[in-house]
């Protein structure tokens, strides 16, 4: 399987979370909203100005600077 | 138990669990609430909701388009301003009117107390209440917004500037509310977690042209700019989103060095606002500029009118009027009128009046053949107007939300001599070009 940094992923494809890293705050923040590992993980688009992105988790709509999202390790489908 | 002793038993735990589970305590925590929610979930919802979240998947694929986002959140922030004021223009003309009328029944009076009550509170309270409608109808557009979910894909579109100039997409409300009142703006930003990012955005914010600033504008670039006096309050709002962005930037590379905080954050399903909800959170923010029209403004009306009344306001003028000469307007009219600025800037116009004797409509033109203005000195005299110190009910806002005595001192001092240099550049290097 591939394994891939949420950063690196295009519009429109998906991953399932397979480990969360960052440090203190954002770490915290990540977990607290729902990037947990086994979640399956769907980048929607990218901001106008190329950062932050959205992404869709658990139902909802979640924007993450690219640096946030490179703390998140996926596992591509 | 003793701190120490409960502090050392929560180790122990971590280190316990982490044995067992391989894994930190705060990711093991997060994994048992998700796996119970979602099995909760499965249990207890039988249709999820698809309509509402498609319809705002289909809003979202034109609002954050790549090449729509840009140009339509610019059309909606004038879209914002135009909707303020123009709608504000009927309100502010019958408060006016009020005031004038009121005005004239109190002045045959006569005396010390009919020019108290005539010049001193019912010019002074009238001058303050005509911004309300402005002020009231910015909230309520920021207000809907909010509750319709654009301000998220707002800070969404904008994240990327404002964290280039050391802010947070979060920075981006306060900032556009420091445009109505800088009170409130300053208030929103408790809503920026990251300490760093939070102190920038406060000691910036007064940068962002209050109402209140409005008036002089208004004033001196329809006098002086005529034809362009539009063009002279926009490039008022301008310069004032030029200064906040690069001293972010400045606190950002000194003051406050360091990582910004985090933009791990929902957008939520857009939704219709209710009327209620809108209301609220107008009331919330906009009571805090009546509060101030309620206290500081009448106190310092009153105060300028004793001054006056008794001959004392010249004196102060003239020990503060060398300190301004560099910029153009070493008067000590203008230095009167600045110097009571601070308590609050709408006061700037109203000082004017007073010492002139003159009505709106003529005090432009008694600036200028009694001061002897040009229209360089009148921009130099704007832009400080519109950098220098935030008002005095600002900077206890700035008080109270920092806790401390340090950061209100310190934006004082700091706007002031940014006003001044940015004053006397303009009137210096500006006389070498017009004469």
């Amino acid at each position: 399987m591939d394994r891939k940094g949420l950063h690196e992923l295009r519009p429109g494809e998906k991953g399932t979370i397979v480990k969360i890293g960052g440090v203190g705050g954002v770490h915290r923040r990540l977990l607290d909203m729902g990037l947990v590992s086994g979640s399956e993980v769907e980048v929607e688009r990218v901001a106008p100005l190329g950062d932050p992105i959205e992404v869709r988790i658990k139902g909802y709509h979640l924007s993450l600077r690219k640096e946030e999202a490179s703390d998140i390790q996926v596992e591509m489908q | 138990m003793s701190r120490g002793e409960i502090l050392k038993a929560v180790e122990q735990s971590l280190a316990h669990l982490q044995g067992i589970f391989a894994d930190e305590a705060e990711v093991v925590i997060a994994d048992a609430r998700y796996g119970f929610i979602s099995g909760l979930l499965k249990d207890v919802i039988k249709k999820p909701p698809i309509e509402r979240v498609a319809l705002s998947d289909k809003i979202d694929r034109v609002v954050v388009d790549r090449w729509l986002g840009i140009p339509l959140f610019l059309g909606v922030m004038y879209g914002v301003f135009q909707f303020v004021f123009t709608l504000s223009v009927p309100f502010m003309d019958w408060i006016d009117a009020a005031f004038g009328w009121l005005g004239e029944r109190v002045s045959g009076i006569g005396g010390w107390g009919g020019s108290l009550l005539a010049d001193g509170v019912i010019g002074g309270v009238g001058s303050v209440l005509i911004f309300v409608p402005p002020i009231f109808l910015l909230f309520i557009a920021i207000a809907v917004l909010e509750d319709c979910g654009y301000m998220a894909r707002a800070a969404f579109v904008m994240d990327r500037v404002m964290h280039k100039i050391g802010l947070h997409g979060r920075s981006f409300i306060p900032m556009i509310l420091g445009f109505g009142c800088n009170i409130p703006g300053i208030m929103a930003c408790r809503t920026i977690e990251n300490p760093k990012d939070r102190l920038t955005t406060i000691l910036v914010n007064p940068f962002m042209s209050c109402g209140a600033r409005l008036p002089i504008f208004v004033l001196l670039a329809g006098y002086f700019f005529a034809d362009h006096a539009g063009l002279a309050v926009f490039s008022m709002y301008i310069i004032g989103i030029v200064v906040a962005m690069i001293m972010a930037l400045i606190f950002r590379k000194t003051l406050f060095r360091g990582a910004s905080g985090h933009f791990v954050m929902e957008l939520p399903p857009y939704r219709r606002p209710t009327v209620r909800g809108v209301l609220t959170h107008m009331w919330e923010r906009g009571r805090l500029f009546l509060r101030k029209a309620g206290t500081i403004i009448f106190a310092v009306v009153v105060v300028i009118w004793l001054l006056d009344y008794t001959g004392a306001l010249e004196p102060i003028g003239r020990a503060f009027a060398p300190i301004f000469a560099p910029c153009g307007f070493g008067q000590w009219e203008a230095a009167v009128s600045l110097v009571f600025g601070f308590l609050a800037k709408e006061v700037v116009v109203g000082a004017m009046g007073t010492l002139f004797a003159a009505e709106e409509g003529v005090l432009g033109s008694a600036i200028a053949t009694q001061l002897g203005w040009t229209p360089l000195v009148a921009f130099a005299f704007m832009v400080f107007c519109l950098l220098y110190v935030p008002c005095i009910a600002a900077v206890a806002t700035i008080k109270s939300e920092t806790n401390s005595w340090k950061w209100p001192i310190f934006s004082v001092a700091y706007t002031t001599a940014i006003a001044w240099i940015a004053a006397a550049l303009i009137f210096q290097v500006g006389g070498l070009f017009v004469g």
